[in-house]
């Protein structure tokens, strides 16, 4: 692996704090289904943000940071919940992102929630044994949808104004 | 694929797929009202709703303390439970369509209405 500069090191550790505090935000929000542990996945932006900004590799550290981070806040079942979400999504944002480019990071985003939806849904079947808990699916995405264009919005914002930073091992100390 | 418009387009489309399938879901139906409660993915019990008279109580064993389970007449409900959530509670009564009680932490839910084998998701044309 690359060594970071201090710079990119501090800049990853600002996300990771970001994503994480959505994160936390976002426990605190009434559940949309009776399944706890099910997030509509707003701490997303946060990875197709670096997704698009630092590339896949950095927006994976960040991800894999903020949900170890995060489980150990809010212990139980998240942990399993936040990795199928969190990876879904990253992983639908790494197959569409050089395709859609920087003018549809929206979409892009619209698909990783979408898709964080049917990980955490697939999760909730698994631990509790039970098909029929698949029936949230639909409301769940179109929360996943609408909160996925929205989100998806804020970064494509922020990534036409925010300063990037420079490319790893590089730059001031 | 790149013209936003085209997405715009395919975000409207699932939109409305996502609700039409929500509004099937909460429709439900509202055949036959039997309730299944199964903990640990096993069927533990059976009541058929429109059977029941007088409104009764049981507990259901289970990892995060139990569920006490409240019948009435066409009706179903978690009314005390002993996980951190309470969320199976707070659902309130039940008493047809797709949509189950799930108390994650007790591993228990509660279904209303088609047969085990149907997985629950059938019949939401009906
Ligand atoms: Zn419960």
């Amino acid at each position: 692996m690359k060594s970071f500069s201090t710079r990119r090191l501090t800049y990853l550790a600002v996300l990771t704090a970001v994503a994480l505090t959505i994160f936390v935000i976002e426990a605190q929000l009434p559940p949309l289904a009776p399944i706890p542990g099910i997030k509509l996945g707003l701490a997303n932006v946060v990875t197709v943000y670096a997704v698009f900004a630092l590339g896949p590799g950095q927006a994976g550290l960040v991800l894999l940071a903020r949900i170890l981070l995060g489980s150990l806040f809010a212990g139980g079942m998240t942990l399993f919940y936040s990795l199928a979400g969190g990876l879904c999504c990253y992983l639908v944002t790494l197959a569409t992102w050089r395709l859609l480019g920087p003018r549809l990071v929206w979409a892009c985003s619209m698909l990783g929630a979408m898709a964080h939806n049917v990980g955490q849904i697939a999760v909730a079947v698994a631990i509790t044994r039970t098909p029929a808990v698949a029936a949230y699916l639909p409301i769940l995405l179109v929360s996943g949808i609408v909160t996925g264009v929205f989100t998806g919005l804020c970064a494509q914002f922020l990534l036409s104004r925010l300063p990037r930073p420079g490319p790893p091992g590089r730059g001031g100390s | 694929m790149k013209h936003t418009k085209v997405w715009i387009l395919v975000t409207v489309l699932l939109l409305a797929v996502c609700l039409a399938g929500w509004l099937l879901v909460l429709g439900g139906r509202a055949g036959s009202a039997t309730a299944q409660i199964y903990q640990g993915g096993q069927l533990v019990r059976t009541i058929d709703l429109s059977q029941v008279e007088q409104p009764y109580s049981f507990s259901v064993d289970g990892p995060a303390g139990g569920n006490t389970i409240q019948v009435e007449q066409g009706r179903i409900r978690v009314s005390h439970a002993g996980c951190p959530d309470q969320v199976c509670v707070q659902q309130g009564w039940i008493a047809n369509g797709v949509v189950p009680i799930v108390c994650l932490p007790n591993e228990l839910v509660i279904q209303v209405g088609g047969d085990e084998a149907e997985g629950g998701l059938d019949g939401v044309s009906g």
